[in-house]
Order: C-alpha cells, then sequence, then structure tokens
C-alpha cells in the first residue's frame, strides 16, 4: 500500500472532444486522475476493468447509450458513483438514470464551479458508501466468529466426557448432550421440555434446594447417584445455579461425571481393609485365647501344656509379624517408595542360597529337591533382595503344600531376552477353581489338605506384584493331588 | 428348654488353636464338648452328635461357611430346638456389616446370634443359657 494517499479516480466518456478535454484538465488541476473515453463503448471498456471512484458519462453518445454505459459500469463496480451529463435534461431520464444508479444529473453546459462541486458531493458520497460496505463487512465477520464460537463451544460440550444439562426455574430443558442422556439412563429428551420427572429423585432434591431458596448462593451442590444396581452405572451430579445477567436465578447447570470405576475401586479397597482388619484379629485372638486359659482358674494346666501353649502363642505372633512385613511390602510396592538397587543378579545363586535357607523345612518334610540350570545362564539386572523374596515365596509354596517324600524340580532356562525358571512340586495341587483366586491377596486354598499349613496369604500376591514391576509373567499350572508348577519368564534387561 | 439341659456342645473352627482354647474353655464349665474344622465334618458331628448348643466360626473353607453351616443344622428338627451362634472377627468394625440386633437378618442367617472372638466364655455361657432361658 502507498503511504500518499491514492489520488482520486475519474472516468470522463464523451463524444465531444473540447468537452473532455476542457474536463479533464480542469479536474487534473483540482489532483485528479482522470482518464477518458471518446465513446460508449471505450466508455463500457474503461470504466468495467478497473475501478473509478467517479464516473462522469454523457448521455447522448452516437455508439452506446450513456444510460446503457452507466447500467454496465454499476453492474461491476455497484460503488462507482456515476453522473449523467446532458443537454437535453429530461424527467424520464432523469427518473431512469436514477433507476439504474446514478447518483447525479449534471445538466449540460455547466460551469467548472458546478462540476468540481457534484465531483466533492460524489466523492463524498463515495466515501460513505465504502465506509458502510467496510463496516458491513467487519460486522459479518463477527457475525461468523460469533457463529463459529458457538459451533465451537457446541461441539466441545458434546463430546466432553461429563453430562452436561441446563434446566430452567420451570424445570423445562434448555440445554443438554448426549452424556448426560447416557449417565442418565434416559432415551430421549427434548429442549423445552419439562423434564425433572424424567430425573432421579437426588437431582430434583438438587435443584429444588437451590431453586427454593430465597436467596441463592453461588454454590455448587453435589451427590452421589445409583443409576443401574449394584453400582452397575454410578454417576456424580453437580448442580451449580446459572444467574440471569440482572443476577437473579435463571436455573441451574447440572455436570454429571462417570464415577463406576473410581466406585468399584473404593469397594476392592474398603474390602481389603476389611480382610486386613480380619487377618491381623484372628492371630490376636488366638494368642489372646491362650493367655486366657493360662490365666483361668478354673483350668489347671500343668508346666510342659502351659509351655506348649506360649510356644504357640509365640507361633501365631510370628505369623502375624511376617503378615504386617508382606502388608508393608506390598503397600511399599504399591507405592513404588521402595528404593530398588539394580545390580546383576545370578540366578542359580539366589535360588541355591533360598534353597539353604529353608533347609530345615525340606529336610523336615523329607523332601528331595532337583536343579537344572542351564550353562552360562546369563545375570538378570534386578534388586536382588525383591528377587530373593520372589524364590523364597515361590520354593516355601512348594515345600509347604507338598507330600513328605516329595520332590521339587527347578529349571531355568534362557529363551531371548527373557530368563524362564519352573519350580514344580508333587505336593497336593489345586482345583482349578482355587486356581483362579490364587493371587488374590488373603486368598489361601482351604481344604482337607491344606489344614495346618499357615502362611499369610499374600506370598503369592507379592510374588506377582514382583514379576510384573519387572515387566515379567507368571503363569501356573496345576493338577489336583498331583502338584503344581509355577513358570516364571523374566527379563535380563527389564527397562 | 432348661437351661440345665445345655450338656454337649458342638464347636467348629478351623483354627485349631481357637478350637482346643474354647474346647478348654467350656470343659472346665462342666460342659461336654464335641468338635470339628470343617462346615463338612462340622455337620457330620452335629447328626452324630446330637448336641444342646453349636458355637460356630464364620469364615472357614469359604467366607460364608459358618452361615451355611447354621443353615444346615437349622434345617434339621433337632437343629430347630438348639441355640446356634456364629463366633467371628469380622465384626462390624472389620468392615462386614452384620449385627445380630436385626431380626430380619437372624432369620435368614438362621443362626441365634453373632458373638465376636476372642471369646469371653463366661459371656459366651450366659449368652447359651439366656436363649434356652
Amino acid at each position: 500500500m502507498s503511504v500518499e494517499k491514492q489520488k482520486t479516480k475519474i472516468l470522463i466518456v464523451d463524444d465531444e472532444k473540447g468537452i473532455r478535454i476542457g474536463t479533464k484538465s480542469l479536474l487534473e488541476d483540482e489532483g485528479y486522475d482522470v482518464s477518458v473515453a471518446d465513446c460508449g463503448n471505450k466508455g463500457i471498456e474503461l470504466g468495467t476493468s478497473s475501478e473509478f471512484d467517479i464516473a462522469i458519462i454523457d448521455l447522448k453518445m452516437p455508439d452506446v447509450d450513456g444510460l446503457e454505459v452507466l447500467s454496465k459500469i454499476k453492474s461491476t463496480f455497484p460503488n462507482t458513483i456515476c453522473f449523467i451529463a446532458t443537454a437535453y435534461a429530461s424527467y424520464e431520464t432523469a427518473i431512469e438514470s436514477t433507476r439504474l444508479g446514478a447518483f447525479g444529473y449534471i445538466p449540460k453546459p455547466f460551469s467548472p464551479e458546478e462540476l468540481i462541486y457534484q465531483v466533492e458531493q460524489g466523492i463524498k458520497q463515495r466515501n460513505l458508501i465504502l465506509e458502510a460496505a467496510r463496516l458491513k463487512q467487519e460486522r459479518e465477520e463477527k457475525l461468523l466468529e460469533i457463529a463459529s464460537e458457538k459451533s465451537r463451544l457446541n461441539t466441545i460440550i458434546k463430546s466432553i466426557n461429563e453430562g452436561v444439562l441446563v434446566i430452567n426455574l420451570n424445570g423445562e430443558l434448555s440445554y443438554f448432550n448426549y452424556a448426560a442422556l447416557r449417565y442418565l439412563n434416559i432415551q430421549s429428551i427434548k429442549i423445552g421440555e419439562y423434564v425433572l420427572e424424567k430425573l432421579p429423585i437426588e437431582i430434583i432434591e438438587l435443584f429444588n434446594k437451590i431453586t427454593s431458596a430465597d436467596k441463592y448462593l453461588l454454590k455448587t451442590y453435589s451427590k452421589q447417584i445409583e443409576i443401574l444396581p449394584n453400582n452397575e452405572l454410578v454417576i456424580e451430579a453437580a448442580c451449580t445455579p446459572v444467574p440471569n445477567p440482572d443476577g437473579s436465578l435463571a436455573g441451574i447447570v447440572l455436570i454429571l461425571s462417570n464415577i463406576t470405576q473410581f466406585k468399584k475401586i473404593e469397594l476392592i479397597k474398603s474390602q481389603f481393609v476389611s480382610m486386613v482388619a480380619h487377618e491381623l484379629k484372628t492371630p490376636i485372638a488366638a494368642v489372646q485365647g491362650f493367655i486366657n486359659i493360662i490365666l483361668d482358674d478354673s483350668i489347671h494346666l500343668d508346666r510342659e501344656k502351659e509351655k506348649e501353649y506360649l510356644q504357640r502363642a509365640s507361633v501365631r505372633l510370628k505369623n502375624l509379624t511376617a503378615l504386617v512385613n508382606d502388608l508393608l511390602d506390598i503397600s511399599r510396592m504399591e507405592l513404588k517408595t521402595k528404593q530398588r538397587e539394580i545390580e546383576a543378579v545370578n540366578l542359580e545363586e539366589i535360588i541355591n542360597s533360598t534353597i539353604q535357607f529353608l533347609e530345615f523345612e525340606i529336610s523336615n518334610k523329607k523332601i528331595n529337591v532337583d536343579k537344572n540350570f542351564q550353562t552360562n545362564l546369563p545375570p538378570i539386572y534386578a534388586d536382588v533382595n525383591e528377587i530373593s523374596r520372589l524364590f523364597t515365596n515361590l520354593i516355601s509354596n512348594a515345600i509347604k503344600y507338598n507330600k513328605e517324600n516329595g520332590s521339587i524340580y527347578i529349571t531355568a532356562h534362557q529363551e531371548d531376552d527373557y530368563i524362564n525358571i519352573k519350580i514344580r512340586d508333587t505336593g497336593i495341587g489345586m482345583k482349578p477353581e482355587e486356581k483362579e483366586k490364587l493371587f488374590n491377596e488373603f486368598y489361601r486354598a482351604k481344604n482337607e489338605k491344606t489344614r495346618g499349613i499357615s502362611g499369610t496369604g499374600l506370598g503369592l500376591s507379592i510374588v506377582k506384584k514382583i514379576v510384573e514391576s519387572y515387566n515379567g509373567k507368571i503363569e501356573v499350572d496345576s493338577r489336583y493331588e498331583y502338584g503344581t508348577t509355577f513358570t516364571i519368564h523374566l527379563p535380563i534387561n527389564h527397562n | 428348654m432348661d437351661p440345665k439341659e445345655i450338656k454337649k456342645i458342638l464347636l467348629v473352627d478351623d483354627d485349631i488353636d481357637l478350637l482346643e482354647q474354647n474346647k478348654l474353655l467350656l470343659e472346665s464349665r462342666g460342659f461336654k464338648v464335641v468338635t470339628a474344622d470343617s462346615e463338612r465334618e462340622g455337620f457330620k458331628a452335629f447328626e452324630k452328635e446330637l448336641p444342646d448348643a453349636a458355637i460356630i466360626d464364620l469364615i472357614m473353607e469359604q467366607m460364608d461357611s459358618g452361615f451355611i453351616l447354621s443353615y444346615k443344622i437349622k434345617k434339621t428338627e433337632h437343629g430347630k430346638k438348639i441355640p446356634v451362634f456364629i463366633l467371628t472377627s469380622a465384626t462390624y468394625e472389620t468392615g462386614f456389616k452384620f449385627s445380630s440386633s436385626s431380626s430380619e437378618e437372624k432369620d435368614w442367617l438362621k443362626c441365634d446370634g453373632i458373638l465376636n472372638k476372642p471369646v469371653v466364655i463366661d459371656e459366651l455361657i450366659a449368652k447359651l443359657e439366656s436363649f434356652t432361658a
């Protein structure tokens, strides 16, 4: 764009040479940029090929009539200000030329002052038209922007995961999205319909709480609502007043979130806490029971029996301590607060020292342990304490659930980037339904064969957590009364 | 039934320590005690011994083994006449919501009361006797 203000462009269409030259030089002296056409056709050509601010068109020309020139220019550039100049002014032509879009009518002959005055009026008119057009365009752009903003908001509200419902004071629906229908388990609702009767009682209560107050507070009230029974669908409805521009209450907006998963986790958590409490209370009850018996005046125990009961109480306390330690381990693993020391761990060494650690239990039950390790088994990168814990839990299970004179077979070999370790026992095995629950916290197979076997019920749950924390996998295969095989796939490098 | 008539009590618990403790305590109070350590063995012992009362641990093989056993006992002719109590450490404060106060629940559970572990023996005996009184 030029910094200088653009000169006003004027087109003169006249077949009279004298007028053309005179007018041109007059207007050029006034600082205008003037073009001329000596006939109607030339006038059309010039006037429609580029936009002029002003055109002064002679009415009578030999080839094309001035009105036609006017009409052609106007239809190409409606904002060009056109004057009709004529010596044959008539009422009809004046009307006709105005109808075709002429701004003014200049009777010939005209004085220079008169012409300049008319041109100036034309320029004013042109500026007004251009300004109006500019404002109009601006307004249209704004409207378009608003429309697209509105549709964008609509799209956002329609695609969010939360349900949205806007209800006016009469209980009529003003706005909703489809997530709201889904979360309320409603087939259809319409804007404008009385919607309260379709909503759960809890939402109606929220609505009433806000709308019936003398003075509403700009505050959100929320409730958890079970939409489908058995916690199949639970939502949280948050209800907030919507004010009018003058501050009075217009209605309410409801935001509905699906909290089913959250409720499920909450339930699992509270069940876990119940189980923990039960598992902690049982050994305490047993210890308390032994103390009660020893203190009871009507029971007379000899020294030997008393000692036996104290020893049994001590075993229960030891198991209780083991349980607390297991719980702490699980919690640390879940919170990932345990600082790991990753180093090269030789699995054969770990397993051998675990067997040594459990030597007493193994020889007590006269169990034969058979090992078969691939030669040059590469080490895995892991925390030695965790890996040692893993095998202690698995091998001690293989002993505990084994038969007298049973066997334990341990093999390890490499497969691609993994080491596969199998621990097979010839113990009591598991029924399929027991196998399913095996890794659950506090699950312990309870049947005639497992009676008297102690454990915290957390051992395998810890094993699974350790294996999975190394991106490994654990599988179990079992035949009731014949034995169980655990297979662990541990990556050599878990990162 | 006259309280003096309670002579033989069936105790069922899969925790052998608790089983032995409660047996000793009850015997020291002059009762004859029959024990079993599972729901199945418990019902066998009930049929064989026809005890005057039964005290059953709740969580054995199953989470609700005790309720199953008490239900089975209460369905027999003899079972209808005797007090059956469930003994558990899984009471209200552990998150399990059963109370011995609701008669509706008791009817459904078919037992005559739920007692907390560890048991205070004289309270237990008072409960048994109040049932028959």
